[in-house]
């Protein structure tokens, strides 16, 4: 007598949860080019590397005997796999069942993907195509009973995950809900521009509570979500979406105890590109281009820029100095003279929080004017937000580097730099309480008014106040540890990365604060 | 047809084309004001201007249509 019969059993439903929400399901997902969960999974994986958690649960159909004749599979796939060789715990919903909302095993699942994450402290990727809860319930059959007061708190262990484990999700359908709440508490989220849309609620909901008549797209389409910050990056379709969160993961730890993995670097530390002594233009009104900065100082091809569509006027990202991850924060003078408004303020604290959690070192190239003025930066509470990051900088205890780049000023430059931090200056380099063009007119109004010429002498005093605002005083003062020539700015990075590489690991575990979204 | 749209609102500075102008990529159309700082706007593409919407001295606004270039 064996178990053969039971075994046979197992294999059956194995091959029922295969199945998914059937052949019809899955052929009307491709046909509005979208894959199925098993397919996305299969791309974010190596081949083959699939370690299923409850692939066995779902909601069992008898025949009248009492026998099974089918298996509607938990709508939530969960399991470990690997990313490059490292192991990760991956989950998304079944947009094939249900529409993604959640069954009663599909629930189970999916809330039990952080705590799998938590507990063997690997890396988070989810893959959300789905709705949250139906006013019809969850469909269980069994008890209807609601959860007890004592059930665990279900957003602590997504609290905890991003304090403990990397955390990257994409939106690669309609994300609504539950989903769209975890869609966001990520250190990295990306969508698909044609595919997905993320909403609070969708267009019924929206058109009987508000009168408002929308699409998804209008609603929760990329045009919406990447420049208000709901996620960090667009992509243009659920390959590429896969892709920048394979990147994203190569750059991280798999928790908070570890350090990022080192990777061979071939761009030598001591490379000096030609066009940095000529990047900033000599004119002070001239904008230039940052990342081309970015670009030349940290290793080749290295640069992942994160959030580039909201906050437009700072820049950030990931990058690696011969091959270690670094934090790249930036500012864009392109954008608004790359003042720091309150949404660039917001994504400068987030970029602060996930580079403390992670114990990463953060450089930053400074080109900060200040807050941004006027009436709508004071009706978007700048200063509130602006004061937000600054207070994040002093409480980080990661090393910082701060490159002056050109200008520095008021109480937004004060973000820039780090505790105890290593600051180098651009001969370019220009600092104060504020910029001579507006500091000017206000301080010198009654001298400037009484001139014969008042516009020969504004501009006379801002040429004076200008070069007091040089870098080479401050040098004289020990206000900076280095004036160096731009074309060097690499070998200083990497030089300065190698100072505090061995203070790195006592940094590791829990900090004081970490990240929310 | 490419179009180009400003990134920011500002004031048109300078306008540096006009319509059946010939650009090379990375040419500056035209310089926006922000800031007090001067943002030039290159050509994304090599082609004939055919159409420019902005005008020195203009206010503009962000996602407003400035210029448009027939490759």
């Amino acid at each position: 007598m064996t178990w053969k019969r039971e075994t046979d059993e197992i294999e059956r439903r194995r091959e029922l949860a295969l199945n998914q929400g059937g052949e019809a399901a899955i052929a009307k997902q491709h046909s509005q080019n979208r894959l199925t969960i098993r397919e996305r999974i299969e791309k974010l994986i190596d081949p083959g590397s699939l370690e299923e958690m409850g692939p066995a649960a779902g909601t069992p159909v008898y025949d009248e005997n009492g026998v099974l004749t089918g298996l509607d599979p938990a709508n939530f796939v969960l399991g470990f796999g690997k990313v490059g060789g490292r192991r990760i715990v991956v989950g998304g919903e079944d947009f094939t069942l249900r529409g993604g909302s959640p069954s009663a095993a599909g629930l189970r699942k999916s809330v039990y993907a952080e705590e799998l994450a938590v507990q063997y402290r690997l890396p988070l990727v989810r893959l959300h195509e789905g709705s949250g809860g139906s006013v019809g319930g969850t469909g269980g059959k069994g008890s209807s009973l609601p959860s007890p007061v004592n059930a665990p708190a279900r957003f602590r262990s997504v609290a905890q995950a991003m304090g403990t484990v990397p955390v990257a999700s994409a939106a690669l359908g309609a994300v609504a809900g539950l989903p769209a709440g975890r869609l966001v508490a990520s250190h990295f989220s990306v969508m698909s521009k044609s595919t997905a849309q993320i909403l609070t609620a969708g267009p019924a909901v929206v058109a009987r509570a508000m009168g408002e008549q929308k699409t998804k797209d209008e609603l929760g389409g990329w045009k919406v979500h990447t420049k208000n910050g709901t996620v960090d990056n667009g992509a243009e379709d659920e390959a590429s979406c896969i892709a920048e969160i394979r990147r994203f993961l190569s750059y991280m730890p798999d928790n908070i105890y570890q350090l990022a993995p080192v990777i061979n670097c071939d761009d030598p530390v001591d490379r000096c590109d030609e066009h940095l002594i000529e990047v900033v233009p000599r004119n002070r009104r001239q904008a230039f281009d940052m990342r081309s900065i970015i670009a030349s100082v940290v290793d080749r091809e290295s640069f992942f820029e994160m959030g580039r569509g909201y906050g437009r006027s700072q820049i950030t990202g990931l990058a690696r100095l011969n091959g270690q991850t670094v934090g790249v924060w930036a500012n864009d003078g392109k954008f608004l003279a790359g003042s720091m408004t309150a949404d660039g303020a917001h994504k400068a604290r987030r970029f602060m929080e996930l580079c403390e959690t992670f114990s990463f070192p953060i450089v930053s190239l400074v080109d900060e004017p200040g807050f941004m003025i006027g009436s709508q930066a004071e009706r978007e509470a700048t200063i509130r937000h602006g004061a937000s990051a600054v207070l994040t900088a002093a409480l980080t205890t990661v090393p910082w580097v701060s490159v002056m780049i050109r200008r520095s000023f008021g109480v937004a430059q004060a973000a820039h730099y780090g505790p105890d931090g290593y600051v180098i200056a651009w001969p370019s380099a220009e600092s104060g309480p504020l910029p001579v063009e507006g500091g000017v007119a206000v301080a010198f109004r009654r001298e400037i008014e009484a001139a014969p010429d008042p516009d020969a002498r504004r501009r006379e005093l801002e040429e004076q106040l200008a070069a007091k605002q040089s870098p080479f005083p401050r040098a004289e003062a020990l206000g900076v540890h280095d004036l160096i020539d731009p074309r060097q700015t690499r070998p200083e990075l990497c030089r300065w990365l190698d100072r505090v590489q061995p203070l790195l690991p006592s940094l590791l575990g829990p900090t004081a604060f970490s990240i929310r979204p | 047809m490419t179009k180009v749209e400003l990134e920011t609102g500002g004031s048109v500075w300078k306008m540096l084309v006009k319509p059946g102008d010939q650009v090379a990529q990375g040419d500056t159309l035209f310089i926006l004001e922000v800031m007090k700082m001067e943002v030039p706007y290159p050509a994304p593409i090599s082609g004939e201007v055919s159409a420019t919407h902005i005008a020195e001295g203009d206010a503009v606004e962000e996602d407003q249509l400035a210029v448009e270039i027939s490759p």
